[in-house]
């Protein structure tokens, strides 16, 4: 290598390092930093410890936890026009960097900001309704609480609400919801939206069998087979008075129907 | 008619070149494709892992190790240097982010390309210049006749010679710089 090459080659190096010192973030950084750290942008160690990196320390030095969604840095409330709570300060952990980058770089490989209610503590996390408002549907008006009995903290929908418990759906019964739950009020039903079911019909073949009390359908029919009489809710058949023995009478009869069916 | 410097040797180096343009273009898209975009950021380590440990040559050859067949030595130091650069292109990727990695991988580019023209061009031209002046003398041309003949190889080759003579102050601004890419990685990296 001759000599002029030399000069020029460390020369060339030296001015490199001189422009890695004046202008770090062109050099080093990886991508320009969020609108709100721009004024750090060429001060790499206000958040970067050297040999560490970011430390939640240096976050919270001017993010302090119990001010964040609530204050800014700068002291002025936050206002949120959708709603929104503070939830920092619930977090199981203080650790910025899980959630949150700084550098466009860097943010194109995280997912930014995304909740997760395992971040919180577990005393936090079963109670929604620190945080969410209960829909204002009627169905969920009703209920108060134990959100997670139909849905998961992951996702909103699909809700694991069993409807089988209540009513079995099977292809005769494959409809939309407002046929049943007229207006979409899931605390009332009714089997008389369909053709199939009118109620001159279902009173008559009651009153046959001897049956009065038959509003509630679903207390003794849990699917689309009338033969499939069950033992319902115990409670709600002693409150309505739909007796044992009616129920009985009921059985016997369906039985007596079956028998007659099979001797044809 | 005689076949072109050209033709018989740029060709196949332009093409092996292309290769690695393309093979890194594969593996970008490929990781982008199946949503692995993240490997790529690792992808350096192993890359530049391949290329410093092709540098067993370059020592065998400076006499600075004294064990290893050149031959197989070379072999390796070519295939380590160029799967090794991929993996830095990959790596590289699309995103342009901070200058000094991408002066590094610039400097590397301009390395591979050197070294390939040591490798593929260099012994393979000078052997085609003059087996041409043979033939054209055993033709009966005269010296100046040949020498018009072969002219253009002969620049081409001229030039070529040049070109490799960039290979090793190359190499040490490529070293240096990834070695600089290397610190403020280690410097600013979140380790926990």
């Amino acid at each position: 290598m001759s000599r002029v090459l030399r000069l020029l080659l460390v020369a060339n190096l030296l001015g490199l390092g001189a422009l890695v010192f004046m202008f770090p973030n062109l050099m080093v950084g990886p991508g320009r930093l969020i609108p709100g750290h721009q004024q750090l942008e060429t001060d790499c160690f206000a958040c970067h410890q050297p040999w560490q990196g970011s430390s939640a320390a240096r976050c919270a030095a001017c993010h302090l936890p119990e001010q964040i969604g609530r204050v800014t840095t700068a002291g002025a409330p936050i206002v949120r026009a959708k709603g929104g709570v503070p939830f920092h300060q619930e977090l199981v952990e203080q650790n910025c960097i899980a959630c949150h980058s700084d550098h466009a770089g860097v943010r194109r490989f995280r997912s930014q900001g995304r909740f997760d209610h395992t971040l919180l503590q577990a005393a936090t996390r079963d109670k929604c309704q620190t945080c969410h408002q209960a829909p204002k549907d009627s169905l969920h008006q009703k209920i108060d609480g134990n959100c997670t009995s139909c849905h998961q903290q992951s996702r909103w929908v699909p809700a694991s609400f069993d409807h089988d418990r209540q009513f079995v759906l099977d292809r005769d019964h494959n409809t939309r919801c407002v046929t049943c739950h007229l207006r979409n009020d899931y605390s009332r039903y009714t089997c008389y939206g369909c053709h199939e079911h009118s109620q001159a019909k279902i009173r008559s073949e009651h009153i046959e069998e001897g049956i009065r009390d038959f509003a509630n359908c679903v207390e003794c029919h849990r699917s689309g087979d009338k033969h499939d009489i069950r033992d319902g809710r115990e409670a709600g058949r002693a409150e309505n008075g739909h007796s044992e023995g009616r129920r009985g009478e009921h059985r016997q009869k369906e039985k007596r129907h079956g028998r007659e069916r099979h001797d044809d | 008619m005689h076949e072109s410097l050209w033709r018989q040797h740029i060709l196949p180096f332009v093409l092996l070149l292309g290769l690695l343009v393309a093979a890194t273009l594969l593996g970008d898209y490929l990781l982008h494709r199946m949503n692995l975009v993240w490997i790529g950021r690792y992808l350096g380590i192993p890359g530049t892992l391949l290329i410093v440990g092709s540098l067993i040559y370059s020592a065998r050859k400076r006499r600075l190790i004294a064990s290893g067949n050149p031959r197989t030595l070379l072999s390796f130091h070519e295939l380590g240097a160029w799967l090794g650069s991929v993996l830095v292109l990959i790596h590289a990727g699309i995103h342009f982010n901070a200058i000094l990695p991408w002066l590094a991988t610039a400097a590397m580019m301009v390395n591979v390309i050197s070294g390939l023209v040591g490798k593929i061009l260099l012994d393979r031209s000078r052997r085609h210049i003059l087996g041409q002046r043979e033939r054209f003398q055993l033709r009966g041309l005269s010296r100046k006749e040949v020498e018009q003949a072969v002219f253009w190889d002969a620049v081409t080759y001229d030039a070529m010679t040049r070109w490799r003579q960039v290979h090793i102050p190359i190499f040490v601004v490529f070293a240096l710089l990834s070695l600089a890419h290397v610190l403020a990685i280690f410097l600013f990296w979140e380790w926990r």
